[in-house]
């Protein structure tokens, strides 16, 4: 079966959940999704693999149509409607051949789609996500445009199911970087941020507040996901996962895994703070993140939900 | 020296991730699964194991078109100097230089360093698109851009071969730790080296 993109909106992407983290020593950005874990839940959703090639959509205006039935889930930050229906996000639902989904809404920047099977794009050097900056890997190394078809992999025919939990709120919780002493963490901790008009897969630029900077560049040095640089400027900047592997600004605090996802799902103009925690904290959150992703319950076998399906018959 | 480190570190089992760095190199591991003091101790032990077997990085030479359309930085780049645009090819393309590191986008080694009389600051306006081969000196080092990218270094020169490609294991033709020379080509000659390098 196939998807055929009708409008990519803003930005849709094949990504899948772990990028390419073993390149990086030649430069190759790690890269996959920016929200990884809404990436994961949406694959567990349909009976996919955590890593299944899926599709990230940014923002809003995406619309694909479905040639054939296919059992399909929506993560993460955006709403929408299936043949006019809302799709609720965090549910594994049907829809029939011929079915348009249409994004749209929603309280976050990117929304994640798995459909039973995953995205069938060949993996380049271990990946199936799009590497943008240089052109390679997802679908011919570029974003979707409309009239592309993406051809979907065979899948078991699983039954539907439904995430039952709800993810961490609060402040983006930080551990100290190598530059903590050069610009003190509590800086960051003080000010009520604001994400600017530059946020995309690369980082995301705050306002709102200036920082301090005793050291201007540094010798460059590996970018951990979530490190917070801060140039010149005194305008943090967190890194999400097409940073580049090196950067040469200090880097006084790294965002804990558990919230990268969360920081890639602010839309510009969002308000966020950060809150300092213990590096048992920030173990006790990947702990918590994994447990919250496994919070998933079978809605019936997959013979018993004919009234399941959603979507128009034309 | 961060790039023999990086390979050695690359073997050892709890080690995910190795980023080497000008100065430093990012070493990631689950804390999950292994504590900060098992790690330091690998690394010290395999520090000195390093010390006794250095591994020698490769020979590669680049060959470079200096100047001319696609080195339109190099007149500038002399005048800061004091030097004649033959001098500043005649000085760059005589160097060894090492990649000590990569970043910016897959592909890009940054190579140094480079001697001081080569020194440039980077360009007051980044050009938003600097062609693919495009050879640019700054920060004391020289880049090889390998693809069409944003950039702020002075180009002063263009090489034909490629440097970066997806579908080869590795994907790219420098690898950290590699001895790099650039040898001066004519425009004429270029072609004859388009493509992939034979000693990839």
């Amino acid at each position: 079966m196939s998807i055929e993109i009708l409008d990519p909106g803003a930005l849709t992407l094949v990504q899948d959940a772990h990028g390419r983290p073993g390149w990086r020593h030649v430069g190759v950005p790690v890269g996959g999704a920016a929200d990884a874990w809404s990436a994961r839940l949406a694959n567990r959703l349909v009976g996919n693999d955590d890593d299944a090639a899926l599709l990230e959509m940014t923002l809003h205006g995406a619309t694909l149509r479905f040639d054939a039935p296919a059992l399909v889930a929506l993560t993460g930050g955006l709403d929408a409607r299936l043949g006019g229906f809302p799709v609720r996000r965090g549910v594994s639902v049907r829809v029939h051949a011929g079915a348009t989904l249409s994004v749209g809404g929603g309280d976050g920047l990117r929304g994640y789609l798995a459909v039973a099977g995953g995205i069938d794009v060949p993996e380049v050097l271990g990946s199936r996500g799009t590497d943008l900056r240089t052109g390679f890997g997802g679908h011919e190394g570029r974003a979707l445009r409309a009239g592309d078809r993406l051809t979907v992999g065979a899948a078991d025919v699983v039954g539907r199911r439904r995430w039952r939990a709800a993810r961490e709120a609060g402040p983006i919780r930080i551990l100290p970087g190598p530059h903590a002493d050069a610009v003190p963490v509590a800086a960051l901790e003080d000010a009520e941020w604001v994400v600017g008009s530059e946020a995309d897969r690369t980082g995301v630029r705050l306002d709102g507040s200036r920082m301090t900077v005793g050291v201007r560049e540094v010798p460059s040095m590996g970018l951990p996901l979530g490190a917070i640089q801060v140039p010149g400027d005194g305008r943090p900047i967190v890194m999400l996962a097409d940073r580049p592997v090196t950067g040469g600004y200090a880097v006084p605090a790294v965002v804990i895994g558990a919230d990268v996802g969360r920081v890639a799902q602010l839309r510009p103009g969002d308000g966020l703070t950060f809150g300092s925690v213990s590096l048992q904290e920030a173990l006790e959150a990947d702990r918590r993140a994994a447990e919250e992703l496994a919070a998933i319950e079978l809605l019936g076998e997959p013979d018993d939900d004919e009234l399941s399906w959603v979507g128009s018959l034309d | 020296m961060a790039q023999s480190v990086a390979r050695t570190l690359g073997q050892l089992p709890p080690i995910s991730g190795v980023v080497p760095g000008r100065a430093s190199v990012l070493v990631e591991f689950d804390p999950a699964t292994s504590t900060e003091g098992e790690v330091r101790s690998l690394l010290e032990r395999a520090l000195v194991r390093r010390s006794e077997g250095e591994v020698a990085g490769r020979q590669r030479t680049i060959p470079v078109v200096y100047g001319g359309e696609r080195g339109p930085d190099l007149e500038e780049v002399a005048g800061h100097l004091g030097m004649t645009a033959d001098e500043v090819v005649a000085h760059h393309a005589t160097v060894e230089l090492e990649v000590l590191f990569c970043g910016f986008a897959s592909g890009f080694a940054y190579l140094g360093d480079l001697p001081a009389e080569l020194r440039v600051p980077r360009l007051a306006t980044p050009r938003t698109r600097t062609p693919s081969g495009s050879v640019a000196i700054a920060d004391g080092m020289t880049g090889i851009y390998p693809a069409d990218l944003p950039g702020g270094w002075p180009v002063i020169g263009w090489t034909p071969i490629r440097l970066f490609d997806a579908d080869r294991v590795p994907p790219t033709y420098l690898l950290p730790g590699d001895r790099v020379r650039f040898r001066a080509v004519s425009g004429a000659d270029a072609a004859g080296f388009a493509g992939r390098p034979e000693d990839w």
